[in-house]
Formats: structure tokens, sequence, C-alpha cells
């Protein structure tokens, strides 16, 4: 485990090296991330200029779930960006070869060979809306809230990790060069809003299907004080233990299968 | 039908450090229509076949060995070499090298081996050497003094000091290559597969890169298995050649063996005195015997002969005693031919 986080360093040591090469590219790329962000929030800002309460959430309480999930998300982002091109860059090119060459398991060196660090802005951000809406709505940062925050942010982090690890395992069997994953990637907006807001399909699909919900939304309700999800917000470390526990499963059963290329 | 001759004094000594038993490997190919209504259909219903890449190959390979693994391009060499090595588990069969399961202890069994691929590189694209190096020293966990004892040797044997600090989508593919091959040795592995390590290299590179495998070879008793296209490869470093075509195996023995079994052909080579000699030495070889001879210029023939029916030394006489003659060669079959041979039609 020691020698993992140690390489894991290096890893991202390498990574830091590679950006500075290509230096106004990394600029460029940390530009538009911000952007994207900013844009995000105007979405919710906007809304409520038109409406005070969204089926009886008020304005802060929306802005605190959505800066809450851009804290796994980002923490997702800036990992994920190998998974997002798996089945291009390692199934279809072949460059899973490699991996399965080195003496680490292979999901960790896909996870861990790239990273996209401008992605820490939506954590930054996220803290600040977290931080202002929490003073709005007189959130306590007593000691046990100091202590659940980041383990649901982590929580949070390994459901949409494991989540594309899944999506992106399918690769093995259908190999394709984009996959599935760019369509539910685009479903973590959703989790983004308090869930009764959707219809029962959509409900259904963010809670049991794609456990989103469970990564963004259920994780703020012991903040923001609404007893009627407690059921389901301690079930959020189980829902991140099954999925983790599933993404393995299928991931080793991908590995199996795989065919390289013909050379 | 495969054939099994041992090389001399290896029988029964010591344990293969690879062993593989009736390796099998299938793939499921879905046919693909043609033109676009055919894409249509194939969304709906699609044909499969199931092809053996690797069709039932029994190989040991012992320590210290120096394996040439040939065949024509698809003959099922990769995917050997991708079971060999735990990217590709057997569809049936089994492989034990050095005493690991090369699938299923993969992370233990990584270790133990260096990989090479000649058409893709393991080096990370866009920074220095010297930074992979570093890195691949925390993956394999070798010590910071072997480490910098290993880069100065391989430094020296490859020429690589100039290299170090420039990214690798600068070098040039044979630098690149020495590179490659450095970095799969960095954790001194007892065994090392090559996959095309000389494809596109002019033959000063490819000199460096034999030099080197032989030395590593000699020195350190690893075991090597390559698979080229080039045969000088395998004439300057390969004891022991096996010859897979579609996926089983045609042959397994030496070089030499090779050329006894199918050198059935000789070739003389004549420098004539003048240019008058060619229609004289017509006359003396005569027709028929399986002799055939042809003019590489005015003054240099070559005579093509089968052994089994005429031997040199009858040759020879004939022509020296009929015509005037400054030089004569005798040369064997070149090994590509032998090869050729094998490739259209078969042991």
């Amino acid at each position: 485990m020691k020698d993992l986080l140690v390489i894991l360093w290096h890893y991202l040591g390498q990574y830091a090296k590679t950006r500075l090469a290509y230096k106004a590219d990394f600029l460029i790329a940390s530009f538009t991330s911000i952007l994207a962000t900013i844009a995000g929030y105007g979405f919710v800002l906007v809304l409520f200029t038109r409406i005070p309460h969204l089926q009886g959430w008020k304005f802060e309480e929306i802005l605190f779930i959505y800066g809450f999930s851009l804290m796994p998300m980002g923490l997702f982002n800036i990992i994920s960006l190998n998974l997002y091109e798996f089945g291009d860059a390692y199934i279809v090119e072949g460059k899973f070869d490699r991996v399965l060459l080195r003496p680490l398991h292979s999901l960790f060196q896909v996870l861990f060979e790239n990273f996209r660090l401008e992605s820490l802005q939506e954590i930054i951000i996220g803290m600040a809306a977290v931080g202002y809406c929490s003073v709005k709505l007189g959130i306590p940062w007593d000691l046990t809230n100091l202590i659940e925050f980041p383990l649901l942010v982590f929580c949070g982090a390994v459901i949409y990790i494991f989540v594309f690890v899944i999506l992106s395992s399918v690769n093995f069997w259908f190999e394709d060069r984009i996959g599935i994953a760019p369509p539910v990637y685009n479903m973590i907006a959703f989790g983004r809003y308090p869930i009764t807001i959707y219809n029962a399909f959509i409900q259904f699909l963010l809670n049991w299907i794609i456990p989103f919900a469970f990564a963004s939304f259920y994780p703020t309700v012991r903040f923001l004080g609404r007893k009627e999800f407690m059921r389901e917000f301690y079930l959020i470390p189980l829902v991140a233990a099954a999925v983790v526990a599933l993404a393995l499963f299928v991931w080793d059963r991908g590995v199996r299968q795989y065919k390289s290329t013909g050379s | 039908m495969p054939i099994f001759s041992r090389l001399p004094g290896h029988e029964g000594v010591t344990v293969p450090i690879i062993e593989a038993r009736n390796l099998r490997k299938e793939f499921r190919v879905f046919k693909r229509r043609e033109g676009v209504w055919g894409a249509v259909r194939d969304l709906f219903h699609r044909d499969y076949v199931t092809l053996a890449a690797v069709d039932g190959i029994n190989l040991n390979v012992e320590e210290g060995e120096f394996l040439g693994y040939i065949g024509p391009n698809g003959a099922g060499k990769s995917t050997t070499i991708k079971m060999m090595t735990g990217i590709l588990v057997p569809t049936s069969g089994e492989i034990v090298a050095a005493g690991l399961d090369p699938y299923r202890d993969r992370t233990r069994y990584t270790k133990t081996i260096g990989v090479v691929f000649g058409q893709r590189t393991q080096l990370w694209w866009d920074i220095a050497v010297i930074e992979s190096f570093k890195l691949l020293r925390r993956i394999y966990d070798v010590s910071t003094e072997d480490f910098r004892q290993r880069l100065g040797l391989f430094g020296e044997l490859l020429g690589l000091d100039e290299l170090l600090h420039t990214p690798v989508r600068k070098l040039s593919l044979g630098q690149r290559m020495r590179c490659d091959i450095a970095a799969a040795l960095l954790h001194y592995p007892r065994i090392v597969f090559l996959d095309e390590p000389t494809i596109g290299l002019d033959v000063v590179a490819k000199d460096r890169i034999r030099e080197f495998l032989k030395e590593i070879n000699r020195t350190m008793k690893t075991t090597i298995l390559l698979t080229t296209h080039d045969l000088s490869d395998i004439e300057e470093l390969c004891r022991r050649i096996a010859i897979i075509d579609r996926g089983r195996l045609l042959y397994d023995g030496t070089l030499d063996g090779l050329r006894r079994r199918l050198g059935r052909f000789n070739q003389i080579l004549v420098h004539l005195h003048d240019r008058h000699s060619g229609l004289q030495l017509g006359q003396a070889l005569g027709s028929g015997n399986g002799i055939q001879w042809e003019h590489l210029d005015e003054l240099t023939c070559r005579i093509h002969y089968n052994r089994e029916q005429v031997s040199s030394a009858e040759i020879i006489r004939k022509i020296v005693n009929q015509v005037p003659v400054r030089d004569i060669f005798i040369e064997e079959q070149p090994i590509e031919e032998i090869i050729k041979t094998i490739y259209s039609r078969g042991l």
C-alpha cells in the first residue's frame, strides 16, 4: 500500500513534467475549465432569478448541493481522464498491452497514468459555494461535520470513478472507440439537484441504476437537515462499496477477455 | 507436421524456463458485410467465425537459450508471445514460465520478464528518456545503486548517454529502440521477449542492438526469445529456431539442422576468364541432372544444383576441365530461400 502511494506520487510527478512540456496547452485548458464551471453556476443563478423556490428548496440549499457535487466530481475529473479515453487509446490502439506488462494492478495504472489537474478549480469553486451557503443557512462546522464532509466527498468520488470503471470495462467486450461513457457523463449533472424534482423513472435511475444521487445529493441531506432522506444517507458507504466490488469484478472479467491488437 | 528435434546435450538436464503445452488461442471474429446496407444488417445479426491464431503449440525453452521464433505475417507469432507474457489468456493448454503462470501470477511474473515490441514504445512519449527510466526504477523496485550501475553499463553498450535527456518523441527510430531495450532490461529480467526489435532499422543500428543482445545473453544467461522477419538477425544470434505457420509449429531445432534437412540446393559462383567461355560452360554442364545456371553478368555465372542428384566435386571437375575460369565459390542456399520454401510449401 505504501509502495503504491509512492508510485502514485511519481506518476503525478511524471504528469507534471509532461504538462510542463506544453505550457500554453495547460494554461488554455485551465482557463476553459474555469469558464465551464462558472457557466454551470450561471445556470443555477438564472434559474433562481425566475423562481424563488424549487419544490420547497431554497436557492442557498440548491447552491450548497451544487457546490458539494463539484468536489467529488472535481476529484473524479482529476483522476478519470484515462477512463474517458479508455476504449480509444487503451483498447483499440492496444496501449493496454503495456499496462499488462508492468508489475502493478492494471486498473491502478489506467487510473493514475494521466491526470487532469485543472479540475482542481472545481473543488476550489465548490468549496467557496459550500462555505458561502453554510454561512447563509447557519450550518455549524463542528467536529462531526468536519470529519464527515471529506469522507462524503471521498465516497462520492469513489462512486463516480467506479461507475465509469464499469462503463469502460464494457470496451473489453465491444471494442469501440467511444463507448457509452459520454451520455452517462452528462447524467452527472442530474445528480446535482434534489432528487424529488424528477419523475419516478429518473429518480429510480439515479438511485439504483447509475447511483449518482448517492454521490452528490444524499451526502448533503444531513447538513441541510432533511430528515426524510436519512435512510439513503446511511446507505452511501454501502453503495460506494457495492459499486467498487462490481467494478473490480467486471474489470477483472474484462481483462481476461482482452484481445489486444493484431500485431 | 511438427517436428521436434531437441538441441543435443539439453535432454533432461534442467527444467525449462518456459514450458508451453498444447497452447491454443482462438479468436471469435465477426464477418462484416460489405457496403452500407451490409453495415445496417450487421447491427441486427452478426455472423461469427472462430479462428485459431495459435493451434496447439508445444515449446520448451531452456534457461540461457537464444531462440528465434519466426513465421510469415499472421502466423501466430505475436499471439504466442502475448500469451507467454501474460497479455492474452490462452483458450486452452498451459504455460509455465519461471515457475509461474503468466496470466494468473501476472504482477509477480512481469518482474521476471522484459518485453520489447518493435512497433510501439514502452516509454512515456513527452518526457526525457531518463525520466521514464526513473519511473520504471520505482515500478520495478530497483535499488538506486543497481540502477546507476545498470544505466552505466547499458549507456556504454548501447550508446545511450547523449539520448538520456531527449524527449522520446524527438528520438529517431533506432535511438528509440535502443532506449526501449534498455528500459525493458533495467530490472534484469530472467526472460526477455523481443517482438521485431530490428524492424525498420539501418545496418549500424541493427548491429549495435545485436551485439548488445549477444552480450546480455552471454554474460547474464538471460533467456531471449526473438521474433523477426530479418533472417540475418536469426543467423547472427539464435542457436535455435522455431518456425510457426497458421498457428502450428513447423520446425523446432538448429539453423544448421534446417539447412541439412531442406538445403537440398547448393549454388556455385563461377568467374569466367573471358566472355567467350560462357558458351563452353553451358556445354560442359549439359542439361538435366537438376543443374540450372544463370548469367549474372558477362563474366559471372551462378549454377544451381540439387545436392542429392549431383555432387559439388563433379560439377567443379566438369567446369575446370573444359572452361577457362578465374574463380569458383561454393555457396550455401541462403536461409531466406529455405524459409521461403517452407512458408509456401511447408516442410
